[in-house]
């Protein structure tokens, strides 16, 4: 009997170590990092946002300017919405299918510095001159002095406005040295029969843009300046747009990442919008390529500095041949590339030596003039790791502060409170 | 209406418990079926890894991560019980444990309330009751999220809800900028959503009903109010009770209205649990913290099951 028990015993162990055994290769599959991880063949893989046909067709345009400068060169690309994109991209990167390539926007390398190879030695080994980008990219792109991310795409955030709506009300187009009083007489002239004068964007990147106009950086190196007075006032601005000049629609609760601004302003229903150049194609094939117009932010005293929010590619720590991913980077994000990729895309090329080319084939004079002032003159600002939670907050809170219930100074106390949890 | 029945093996079964079976037969060793033990774990054998892949692993992966810090990119440091500590004096968990609890209170009772209603008005005789049984499954049917974001336009400031109450002299509501009312929003959206679901379940449950008990208490007398408490509620009490213990455990686990609609806003008066586990892991990347959150939840959904368990000796009849 004794016998019987043991071997009935061994065999259960013998049972149980095989399903252990079975279960763990199964969850060291997902960890990723061999030779070919993040490739498929001799093809990289890039994750990045794709919310519909132009991001698609972006992605198309990079890679194929990416061939244009290195033939060789082979990138394939998947991704979700940008709304889903920054939390499933921990996941991904973690995933035994992680890509060799990522995407940032919006200088937001910070909360994904443990899963991205720095790029700095590779930069030196394969010879690339970084001051051919636009330094304050490079800024934002770094954290702690090593470099995450180069850029392909400086588009500053700048003020759309549909110029047909600025005919009919008799408005002149903004000039350069517009400031924030033009700005609102402008909003007031254009509001009427149920349109508004401007669309007010969710979360921290208007009050950045305002801040960055007038000079004040809305970030240090602790974080996002909470207390800083040019902060509350940024964010009042927008509040009295809605409850005072009543040129805006108020914020209402949404879910983040969504742009009720952007839908407002493609379907006519706000003469204006603040935002980053990279809507600009969309606004134009919406409302008619001639009938948008940009112009700079709009200032306390007319001398208007940008905020730089572009976008850069990043490889891996997984990534199978950092190498390679490197070199399509580089061909992606080359003068020949960037050059490339401006006669399909209205997006503004990171590399200066590349701007000319865009003037050329997307941009008029008057589009240049406000582009240079724009990254010419940037306010540098660094991105804190917790801009997603900023954002977040912001969007939930400053709800309160358009309906009345809540003061500004409330409600930055309340994201403040939230920041620290 | 207890009785005693036999169940397939011939155990008498007495008010839903088992009476235990005769000792001096021992340990039952033979296999009615016959052939070797291994086939049996090989028919569970699938399940059993699914189980354990999906849910078992998953689960103590999540309760283990709760004593620790960690972040999606980063390693792990444990902590010992710091998050469930932090936790009791976090104001924004808290809040989103009181949200959570006035929608479960709010929503359940509507819920079963207004199935049981439409359940029986189409055991009625109306026209077409079959397609409206269809009709009112469809939003049960169709994804939350998408039919949240067609809710969130026509609840906006300007949108048809509130073009239709101006209309009638009833509006504007500001029903995505006042946090009550943006909690209202999210419950009624969600009743729209889930009530079909529960309708047809309770609908068979009335349909099983004898029509020989109706008729017969139509013989004694018995009103719609009386019929309706005495005979059809108690013979329906097992389906009841299956759509409560189904609909209180989802309704703790509401995410996908609330992140998809308001976002948890305006402020957090419409931040569920769940939404603010999703925050917390996804956006301010506490993937520790998040798991002690999850820790909690299941806690409170298995002390609100185990009370309907227990509760339903006094209730349900299962004959």
């Amino acid at each position: 009997m004794k016998s019987l028990t043991k071997v009935g015993r061994k065999r259960r162990v013998s049972a149980a170590v095989a399903v252990a055994g079975v279960l763990a290769l199964g969850l060291a599959a997902c960890s990723g990092g061999g030779s070919s991880s993040g490739l498929d063949g001799k093809t990289l893989k890039m994750y990045t946002w794709i919310g519909g046909k132009a991001d698609r067709q972006q992605w198309s345009d990079y890679i194929a300017g990416g061939k244009h400068a290195d033939p060789k060169m082979a990138v394939s690309f998947s991704g979700p919405p940008i709304n889903d994109y920054y939390t499933k991209l921990p996941t991904v990167m973690k995933s035994s299918s992680a890509p060799c390539l990522v995407t940032f926007q919006n200088g937001r390398v910070g909360q994904y510095v443990q899963g991205l190879e720095p790029l700095d030695e590779l930069a030196k080994k394969n010879k690339v001159d970084l001051k051919a980008y636009s330094s304050a990219m490079l800024e934002q792109l770094s954290v702690k002095g090593k470099l995450y991310s180069i850029p392909f795409n400086a588009g500053p955030t700048v003020v759309l406005y549909n110029k047909k709506l600025f005919a009919a009300a008799g408005i002149a187009d903004p000039k350069n040295d517009w400031t924030v009083d033009d700005f609102i007489a402008a909003a007031k002239a254009t509001t009427k029969d149920g349109v508004y004068g401007f669309a007010i964007p969710q979360g921290s990147n208007p009050i950045s843009t305002i801040m960055a106009a007038d000079g004040h950086p809305y970030a240090d190196s602790k974080g996002p300046k909470l207390d800083d007075p040019n902060f509350k006032d940024a964010l009042q601005l927008l509040v009295d747009l809605s409850n005072k000049y009543k040129v805006a629609k108020p914020l209402e609760a949404a879910a983040g990442g969504s742009f009720p601004d952007i839908d407002a302003f493609s379907t006519g229903q706000a003469a204006m919008e603040m935002q980053g150049l990279w809507d600009l194609q969309h606004e134009q094939q919406a409302l008619g390529k001639d009938n948008v117009g940009i112009a700079v932010i709009p200032s306390k005293t007319g001398t208007s500095k940008g905020f730089i929010g572009g976008s850069g590619f990043g490889i891996t720590k997984t990534c199978g041949d950092k190498q390679k991913a490197f070199k399509a980077i580089e061909a992606m994000t080359s003068k020949s590339g960037l050059e490339y990729v401006t006669k399909a895309q209205a997006s503004v090329p990171a590399r200066l030596d590349a701007l000319d080319a865009w003037s050329t084939n997307v941009g008029s004079p008057a589009f240049a003039s406000v582009i240079k002032q724009m990254t010419g003159d940037a306010t540098p600002s660094p991105v804190p790791s917790n801009q997603a939670q900023l954002d977040t907050l912001l969007t939930q809170y400053e709800v309160n502060a358009f309906s009345g219930k809540s003061t500004v100074s409330e409600v930055l106390a309340q994201v403040k409170a939230g920041l620290a949890q | 209406m207890m009785s005693l029945r036999r169940d397939l093996v011939g155990n008498e079964v007495a008010g839903g418990s088992v009476a235990p079976q005769n000792r001096s037969r021992g340990r039952l060793h033979r296999r009615p079926l016959g052939g070797p033990r291994w086939v049996g774990w090989a028919f569970v054998l699938p399940g059993l890894i699914g189980l354990a892949v999906f849910i078992v692993i998953p689960q103590v992966a999540s309760l283990v991560l709760g004593f620790s810090e960690s972040t999606l990119l980063g390693g792990i440091e444990f902590t010992g019980t710091q998050n469930f500590v932090r936790l009791l004096r976090d104001p924004q968990f808290l809040n989103s444990v009181l949200v959570t609890a006035i929608f479960v209170l709010v929503y359940v009772p509507a819920n079963i309330a207004i199935s049981m209603a439409m359940a029986l008005w189409l055991k009625t005789r109306i026209a077409g009751r079959n397609w409206l049984r269809v009709i009112f499954l469809i939003p049960a049917l169709s994804p939350m999220v998408a039919n949240a974001a067609v809710f969130r336009l026509l609840f906006q400031k300007d949108g048809a809800i509130n073009q239709l109450l101006t209309g009638i002299g009833l509006g504007p509501v500001p029903w995505l900028s006042d946090g009550n009312w943006a909690l209202a929003v999210v419950i009624g959206v969600s009743l729209w959503q889930s009530f079909g679901y529960n309708m047809i379940v309770l609908g068979a449950g009335i349909d099983s009903i004898s029509p020989d008990v109706i008729a017969a208490s139509r013989i004694d007398g018995a009103g719609r109010l009386r019929r309706f408490f005495a005979i059809t509620l108690p013979l329906v009490s097992p389906a009841l009770f299956f759509t409560t213990v189904l609909t209180v455990i989802g309704a703790w686990q509401t995410f996908a209205q609330a992140y998809v609609i308001t976002g948890g806003g305006p402020g957090n008066s419409t931040m569920t649990i769940m939404l603010y586990l999703y925050q917390t892991a996804f956006t301010n990347d506490q993937l520790g913290y998040a798991s002690a959150i999850a820790t909690v939840l299941f806690v409170i959904i298995a002390i609100f099951t185990l009370f309907q368990l227990w509760g339903q000796r006094k209730w349900v009849h299962y004959d």
